[in-house]
């Protein structure tokens, strides 16, 4: 299987679109406001007719290439051009502002490989293990497993933990539309065939990320904004000396196993790991007054991490079914879409693919290092691309997906529906992420709710220990979080107090 | 000002109890199945929960906003209002958008996907250029929105086996 998986990598025509989608990641993920979710979503519509290995290591591709192009526009504009790369911006720029932006990009680059192999490492040894544990689960665990992930993503998004629920609900609520789990009786179809199957993921996905993504666009239009770069780039080999590298090797590593560990978990990605490895970073190092002058050390933290969070995102995909972040959901999407159920049995159903997206993701590190490199000035370019273009563009490719999911023009409807509903929310400080999550999980968690209620009497919960753990695990993340989130609040009340005061004192 | 927030909480709140409540009132229309095999926790329990969850933290964020108004009001603030029209205008690039993409996949069925995505296409290109700069993107707009349009139809309908709507067009046997 595993050769199986190489060949099927090494056809030309796979290299070809692995080579495609990594240029146009990185595009995407140079441009402020486009990220790697919208790439993903652009492509997923030329991935249909292609087979699953293909199409999934082009969404691949695009995947890597996007979170690693962020970094081009962090350093030379201080727009992070992901928010995966934001605290590269920290010391990117002021490199940058030295007269060494080679030398960051250089970093930045060569960081970001590193970061991703580690990733890679750590999902090609932690995935079969996992999908061995979760072999065991049954509709307890499942079930136990669903409330704990909910409960994480709750968690781990946002201070406004009232509305991350709401958001999460809201999700959860969605997925009851169509067909119900078990006895297969319609829900909420309003007698509609084209909602017997319910909303696809799909769909959610373009008009929560993408439709979304270009109204705020529209709103900055009567803003002038100024994307001119000022410095100019010049790469001579990678930037960086021999030992300069080798004194970085600790801070990498550990950066990238941080990421890898906030990509396990779900609904945070890129944009939270970056931050915390820049700071960890910043408070284990022996000149930690440095960081944010432009040194070396910040852009490889947040590089590293943000590029490890792409194998640790992918590990809780494969094995269980449930996306580390927005990304991750989409692309769980296009495996839905070339019939790859991922889940403990993905390794025996379709072992081929799950090698192939191995060796893409290798692949497409490997070219996104080449490319950046050696073709920086052209990616520094395209940041010049006028947006009022490119993202009309989007938006049509957008409905072209829609309507390939399922051939259904009912879609595209649904599609502006959710892009209406996500902007009004987005509007309203609900985090969309959770989301995702809850639309995800929610279907997962009620058949196996209703399994477990069939089997309590003959089965009962303290045979299970793995939902006790979980269980408890749940109610320890939620007392955690409902304390630091009364910690925030009287925090950011005590903040304004004293604001208010000092505002006060000052007239 | 940080604490006329409250309206972020009240509106969406107001909003997400009607639909809860809308969505709770339908549920009992459901058919359930009580055969053989049948599992004790019906197809309505998880409605219920997810509509329950759902109406309890919109009361909880209405009731924060409106403490939060209170305390805005106590703080000396004042209630500005801002009428829905002025909103609209505030946003009307963002309302254009969405009136756009609505009549672009409303028409899609009937006209076809060819037509209506160059039209869309020069529409909303002009919609996310800032108005004084209009008369300079005409030509390049129309340019980019035929070539797209016809590119992208050919693409995905004659080679990727996408069945976009070919609609009137049908008479030339596209």
């Amino acid at each position: 299987m595993i050769l199986q998986g190489l060949t099927e990598v090494l056809q030309p025509m796979t290299i070809i679109l692995i080579a495609i989608g990594t240029v146009v990641g990185i595009v995407f993920g140079s441009i402020p406001g486009l990220t790697a979710t919208m790439a993903i979503v652009m492509f997923l519509p030329v991935t249909y007719s292609m087979t699953a290995s293909e199409g999934i290591s082009m969404l691949m591709a695009l995947y890597i290439g996007g979170i690693s192009g962020g970094l081009i526009s962090a350093i030379l504009l201080n727009i992070p051009g992901t928010p995966s790369s934001v605290a590269t911006c920290f010391d990117g720029k002021p490199l940058a502002d030295k007269g060494e932006a080679g030398k960051a990009l250089g970093t930045g680059v060569v960081f970001s490989f590193i970061g991703t192999i580690i990733g890679i490492g750590l999902l090609m040894v932690l995935a079969p293990a996992l999908c061995d544990f979760a072999l065991k689960f049954q509709a307890y665990e499942y079930c136990a497993l669903t409330v704990f992930s909910l409960s994480m993503v709750i968690a781990l998004t946002g201070h406004d933990m009232p509305k991350g629920l709401i958001s999460a609900v809201l999700g959860a609520l969605l997925a009851t539309v169509g067909l119900a789990p078990i006895d297969s009786k319609p829900r909420f179809t309003f007698g509609l065939y084209q909602l017997n199957n319910g909303f696809a993921l799909v769909v959610l996905l373009i008009g929560l990320f993408a439709i979304a993504e270009v109204m705020s666009y529209a709103e900055t239009v009567r803003q002038n904004q100024d994307f001119t770069i000022r410095s100019n780039v010049k790469i001579k080999g990678v930037g960086f000396t021999f030992k300069e590298f080798v004194g970085q090797i600790r801070n990498a590593i550990v950066s990238a196993l941080i990421g890898v560990g906030i990509g396990i978990l779900p609904g945070i990605g890129g944009g939270v790991s970056c931050m915390i490895s820049y700071t960890v970073s910043k408070n284990t190092s022996k000149h930690r007054e440095l960081y944010g002058t432009g040194i070396m050390d910040g852009v490889v933290a947040s590089e590293a991490a943000n590029n490890g969070t792409i194998g640790g995102a992918m590990i809780p995909l494969l094995s269980l079914g449930i996306p580390g972040d927005a990304a991750t959901a989409m692309l769980l999407g296009g495996l839905q879409v070339h019939n790859v159920a991922p889940g403990p049995l993905i390794y025996e159903k379709s072992g081929n693919v799950v090698y192939a997206i191995f060796f893409a993701m290798v692949l497409s590190a490997i070219f996104m290092m080449l490319f950046m490199l050696l073709g920086m000035r052209f990616f520094v370019s395209v940041l010049k691309v006028p947006k009022n273009y490119l993202l009309p563009v989007v938006v049509v490719l957008c409905a072209i997906g829609a309507i390939g999911n399922a051939n259904m023009l009912f879609d595209t409807y649904c599609m502006v529906g959710f892009g209406l509903m996500s902007y009004l929310l987005i509007k309203s400080k609900v985090p969309t992420v959770p989301m995702i999550l809850g639309f995800i999980l929610g279907p997962t968690f009620e058949q196996n709710l209703r399994r477990v209620s069939q089997l309590t009497s003959s089965d009962p919960f303290w045979n299970h220990p793995i939902f006790c753990v979980l269980i408890i695990a749940t109610v320890f993340v939620v007392i955690f979080s409902v304390r630091s989130n009364l910690k925030d609040a009287k925090r950011a009340e005590q903040a304004e107090l004293e604001a208010m005061q000092k505002a006060g004192s000052d007239e | 000002m940080k604490n006329k927030q409250y309206k972020l909480d009240i509106i969406p709140g107001i909003v997400l109890a009607v639909f809860s409540i809308a969505y709770l009132s339908m549920i009992p229309s459901i058919q359930t199945f009580t055969g053989l095999g049948s599992t004790p926790l019906t197809n309505h329990f998880i409605p219920y929960l997810w509509g329950g969850v759902l109406l309890f933290l919109s009361l909880w964020i209405i009731v924060r906003g409106l403490r939060k108004r209170k305390k805005y009001l106590a703080e000396g603030g004042k209630i500005e209002k801002t009428s829905l029209k002025a909103i609209l205008m505030e946003k009307r690039e963002v309302v254009a958008s969405f009136i756009a993409l609505g009549l672009y996949v409303g028409l899609m069925g009937v006209i076809g996907f060819l037509i209506t995505t160059v039209v869309y296409l020069f529409v909303q290109i002009l919609i996310l250029t800032p108005r004084e700069k209009w008369k300079k993107n005409y030509v390049p707009a129309a340019i980019t929105a035929v070539v797209a349009g016809v590119v992208l139809f050919f693409i995905f309908r004659y080679v990727l086996n996408v069945l976009l709507p070919v609609g009137i067009l049908s008479v030339f046997g596209l």
